[in-house]
């Protein structure tokens, strides 16, 4: 049966339940009864928190060699923009990462390496993911014997895909979306989804049954101009808005005004109840969307909230000119906002259930164009929170070299783990049983692993 | 029913053109032939300067009422075209500063008050299809040479498309945006390739896209898939032809050393004097011995390609290699289709038949006298066409979401908006509209144009580019504008400077004794006629229940009804 199918037969079902919670909570027990694994948990809260980082950030110049060997083959394919082995950040991992190099961040990110390096590490580090359709060698790619995602190193069909984490997906359904399809009935509130971005649209949290909430990094924003004590003018507004539309792109925009003012309302009154943290965020735009994020998870007792997906975004790392100092900005914004947010968690003692993690488009090419690097297609990325097994890299280092075993072609390279991969591992410690794994991840049982163990 | 009964009888006595009636719109219509002769009512006029300006007003829905379309357009081609150079320019030698901000003024000052209308609402769907944007440092620091580049899609707004994609090519702001200014041929020692960046951005965006099109811009299938138009190799390709071009003007006194391409300067001297960025304004020049002359190119093939499988041969110079890239994009059949797909979304509707955008692309292919890439005759083709003339039903879900900048040049054109001293002291729509002129957050424009948002719009399958800005936080955040500027930024509010842009809503006031005759001319003015005979019940008889004592009063009865209808679902949503 369709879900959709079930949730409308349900809804009959219950249809004459008055009581709005009632009725969230026979949905949920019915739905928990008619799927196979479990959907609802405890009354535990967990949440994932989704930094988009837009234009793709260079995930080489972020992460570097900084043994010999791996290093010379890095600083021969960056050339001027190879950064100095003694400016790297040194990172002192747990257990040696796969190839036993030694490797360093970039000097803008100061405080994730003091996060990586602590004893109790929240923060751990996926090597080399990127799209897959299925596990693939440079001579399958060359000999185009193993299908690959379509357009590679585009940036739209690239974020589709990365968010989708389904190569051939012909929908727009991300999955982040799709996890929510199945948990949002863990969630007494039913109005507000549990899915909220800080920054507009995006494919990650589009769901069949679930679409996200939007949110600006000051809150919900209501109709200045049709206050409750405007009555006349409110119920003019409404019916107006209210009205059975004959287009269905009005219908839609009907719709999305009612969402926007039935949920701001809920949103304003719990955040006005905030009893406010004492911990600071950078004044930076992804400092703010993040401390957002924090104040959302603040308030998730008068939310009604115990499962949520939060997505926010970080510009700017197109860095076909430019590169040194452009990424190390962007690289510094996101090392004080994602420390911040940490902090922040921890003071709410939740930093066990909160984790956050990048995802961008595509990594860069290790060859240079001049002052910067066009589009490549792996990369590494941070995944930070109290659950994760951290001070640890994961996965397979790539072979930077250019023309190397990793190149797939003037330094873009082939990635070593599939992004369904890195999800599936997210997902799984989100509650998704092993089960139903391939419902979210149609293409996971291609791979060799669904856990690739940076969480427990 | 009463009300009904006035709207109809009411129609029948004001209109203009009082022997035509508002709701016969196609009462003259004999056929499909003669919709060039029109417009046949005030209703039918105002719903094409919606498409075809930045918002109607009585005056000029009076005027193509007198003229006729053709003769309308024919008057608007002649037309010198409102320079944004020209007007920050004027600022500058009046002394004042000059920054981005001075560009949006002069952007929403032709918007407002231009008489070439139909030239700049065509250049502003053009700044939405070669994006720049200030929002990137080289070209944010560069306000007037971004409104330079905004002129010069004004300016080829009824020129031919290969011309203008050669001068945005050529743009140093352009250039500068996707990095093919300074672009170098390859140094395998260094490990240095060309940039690829403009290569691919100029084949996705400006002119082909990524998977072949039939003639009508349906996809081209193959075993299932579509088909792409090209792959990494042609990217490559182009990105080496895209390589040796510089400022204009570079002193070469040492035979163009290094040192000479490096430090190139934008100008003779340096600033603040007098031309210090001169080169900004002109086109890129080339330089042999940084172009990557001695490779083979592999371009776009397709069938009917000039060149043999698409492939360009080494020993071109950049210019030679240049034009023969532009013209291996522009003569690939994607180019009608796609340029009449963009056009016909951002002026008519969101989802044209398939027959409409061919018979757009068709006319891009041959204007009727052998040309190819008529821009003016494209634009005519997507205004005249019978789905653009006939009012879609609304079953058929015809039509698109306005832009919210568009929103409000429409308020302020109906109202006519000014400030005292006629400057349009508009600084950051995107702030509040999520949108402003050149400002973008990336090469995709604002919104990507096959969007369609999750629900019943993906499930019947509609695309709704305009709905990827439309959020929870931004349906608030533009009512709450159009609102400021309805309700606070009119003309003799004693609270604000004379300096704001206000709405005049004087000559409004006498129709709000009248709320049925002022609901009537509203919904002309700003939904040329369509409103649901509910809508137009509810507004007038919210209208009626107002208090009508003063003068305020009836300024608040204008207030509301405007601001109701600009941010009403039927409004938003245009047919």
């Amino acid at each position: 049966m369709k879900r959709r199918d079930f949730i409308q037969r349900a809804l009959c079902a219950t249809a004459s339940s008055a009581m709005f919670t009632s009725f969230a909570g026979k949905l949920s027990l019915a739905h928990a009864a008619a799927t196979s694994g479990k959907r609802l948990l405890g009354n535990d809260y967990r949440a994932l928190v989704c930094v988009y980082l837009y234009g793709g950030n260079d995930g080489f110049n972020m992460l570097v060699p900084r043994s010999t060997a791996e290093y010379n083959q890095y600083a021969t394919s960056r050339g001027n923009l190879a950064l100095p082995s003694a400016n790297l950040l040194s990172l002192n991992p747990s257990v040696a990462p796969i190839g036993g190099a030694s490797f360093g961040l970039n000097p803008a990110m100061p405080l994730m390496r003091d996060l990586f390096n602590q004893t109790q590490s929240p923060l751990a580090i996926a090597t080399n993911v990127g799209p897959l359709l299925y596990p693939i060698t440079k001579a399958q790619y060359e000999a185009e014997s193993v299908p690959v995602p379509k357009q590679l190193f585009s940036h739209i069909d690239q974020n589709v895909t990365w968010l989708q984490t389904r190569a051939d997906a012909i929908d727009r359904h991300g999955w982040g979306g799709r996890l929510a399809d199945m948990f949002h009935t863990s969630n007494a509130n039913q109005q507000l989804s549990m899915n909220i971005s800080i920054d507009g649209e995006n494919v990650f949290q589009a769901g069949e049954d679930v679409f996200p909430y939007f949110v600006g990094e000051d809150g919900a924003r209501g109709l200045d101009d049709v206050p409750v004590w405007r009555t006349n003018r409110r119920a003019a507004f409404t019916a107006l808005r209210d009205a059975a539309h004959g287009n269905a792109l009005q219908r839609q925009y009907a719709s999305v005004v009612r969402r926007s003012m039935d949920n701001q309302v809920m949103v304003a009154d719990a955040l006005d109840g905030e009893s406010a943290l004492a911990t600071t965020f950078p004044d930076s735009p992804l400092g703010r969307k993040l401390r957002m994020v924090a104040r959302l998870i603040n308030v998730r007792g008068g939310l009604q909230m115990q499962r949520q997906i939060f997505y926010v975004g970080l510009g700017g790392f197109d860095t076909h000119d430019n590169q040194l100092s452009d990424q190390a900005d962007r690289l510094g914004e996101l090392d004080a906002a994602l420390a911040a947010f940490h902090a922040a968690t921890a003071e709410m003692s939740v930093d066990n259930s909160v984790t956050t993690f990048t995802a961008s488009e595509f990594g860069r090419t290790t060859s240079v164009n001049g002052d910067g690097t066009d589009h490549g297609w792996g990369s590494h990325h941070l995944v930070m929170g109290g659950a994760v097994n951290g001070r640890r890299i994961y996965g397979t280092p790539p072979n930077l070299t250019v023309e190397g075993p990793d190149d797939a072609g003037w330094g873009q390279i082939i990635p070593t783990t599939s992004v369904d991969q890195y999800a599936a591992t997210i997902a799984g410690w989100y509650g998704v049983p092993a089960g139903d794994m391939s419902t979210v991840f149609p293409n996971i049982g291609r791979f060799e692993s669904a856990d690739l163990g940076f969480l427990s | 029913m009463k009300i009904l009964f006035y709207r109809l009888a009411l129609a029948a006595t004001i209109l203009v053109f009082p022997i035509q009636t508002w709701a016969g719109d196609h009462v003259f219509d004999s056929g499909f032939d003669d919709q060039a002769e029109g417009p046949h009512s005030d209703a039918e006029a105002a719903r094409f300067l919606t498409q075809a300006t930045f918002g109607p007003t009585l005056t000029e829905i009076s005027r193509l009422r007198a003229l006729g379309y053709n003769a309308w357009i024919a008057d608007q081609a002649a037309q010198p075209a409102s320079h944004e150079r020209e007007y920050m320019e004027d600022l500058e030698n009046a002394g004042l500063d000059v920054y981005q901000s001075a560009r949006q003024e002069a952007w929403w000052r032709h918007a407002i008050t231009g008489p070439d209308q139909l030239r700049l609402r065509v250049a502003f769907a053009l700044s939405e299809l070669f994006v720049v944007s200030d929002q990137s440092g080289d070209a944010g620091g560069q306000p007037i040479a971004m409104g330079n580049y905004y002129d010069l899609l004004t300016d080829n707004a009824f020129g031919n498309y290969r011309s203008l994609l050669e001068q945005v090519t050529l743009s140093p702001i352009m250039g500068h945006y996707l990095s093919m200014f300074k672009n170098q041929k390859p140094d395998t020692a260094a490990n240095i390739r060309p940039d690829e960046n403009y290569a691919r951005e100029v084949m996705q965006l400006f002119s082909i896209g990524l998977v072949r099109l039939n003639a009508d811009g349906s996809l081209q299938m193959s075993g299932g898939q579509p088909v792409p138009t090209y792959g990494q190799d042609t990217i490559r390709g182009f990105a080496h032809v895209f390589t040796g071009w510089n400022y204009a003007n570079c002193p070469r006194n040492q035979g163009g050393q290094s040192w000479e391409w490096e430090y190139c300067p934008s100008g003779p001297v340096d600033w603040p004097n007098p031309g210090w960025n001169a080169s900004w304004f002109l086109p890129m020049e080339s330089w042999e011995n940084y172009h990557a002359s001695a490779e083979d190119k592999q371009l776009l093939d397709y069938p009917g390609v000039n060149l043999p499988n698409g492939l360009l041969s080494g020993g071109g110079t950049a210019a030679s290699d240049l034009g023969a890239a532009l013209d291996n994009i522009f003569q690939h059949p994607n180019v009608g289709p796609f340029i009449a797909r963009h056009l016909i979304k951002r002026l008519v509707t969101s989802n044209p038949s398939p027959a409409y955008v061919g018979r757009v692309a068709a006319t891009f292919a041959n204007n009727g006298v052998g040309v190819r890439g008529d821009l003016g005759a494209t634009v005519r083709a997507v205004l005249m066409d019978t789905e653009a003339r006939h009012l879609p039903s609304l079953a058929s879900n015809g039509g698109k979401m306005r832009e919210p900048l568009l929103r409000q040049t429409h308020l302020w054109r109906a109202m006519h908006a000014t400030s005292n001293d006629s400057r349009y002291r508009e600084w950051n729509s995107e702030i509040y509209l999520g949108q402003a002129a050149l400002r973008a957050p990336t090469v995709f424009n604002f919104f990507l144009p096959d969007y369609s948002p999750p629900g019943e719009l993906s499930a019947l399958g509609l695309i709704a580019p305009e709905f990827q800005i439309v959020t929870d936080t931004s349906v608030a955040s533009v009512a709450n504008a159009l609102g400021s500027k309805t309700f606070w930024y009119w003309l003799g509010n004693p609270w604000y400077s004379p300096e704001d842009v206000v709405v005049d809503l004087d000559t409004e006031l006498p129709f709000a004794n009248d709320p049925i005759r002022l609901i009537d001319r509203y919904d002309l003015l700003f939904m040329n006629r369509t409103m649901s005979d509910a809508m137009f019940t509810t507004l007038v008889n919210y209208v009626q229940g107002m208090p009508n004592v003063d003068t305020e009063d009836r300024r608040e009865r204008v207030q509301d009804a405007i601001w109701l209808i600009q941010t009403s679902p039927e409004y938003v949503i245009e047919r």
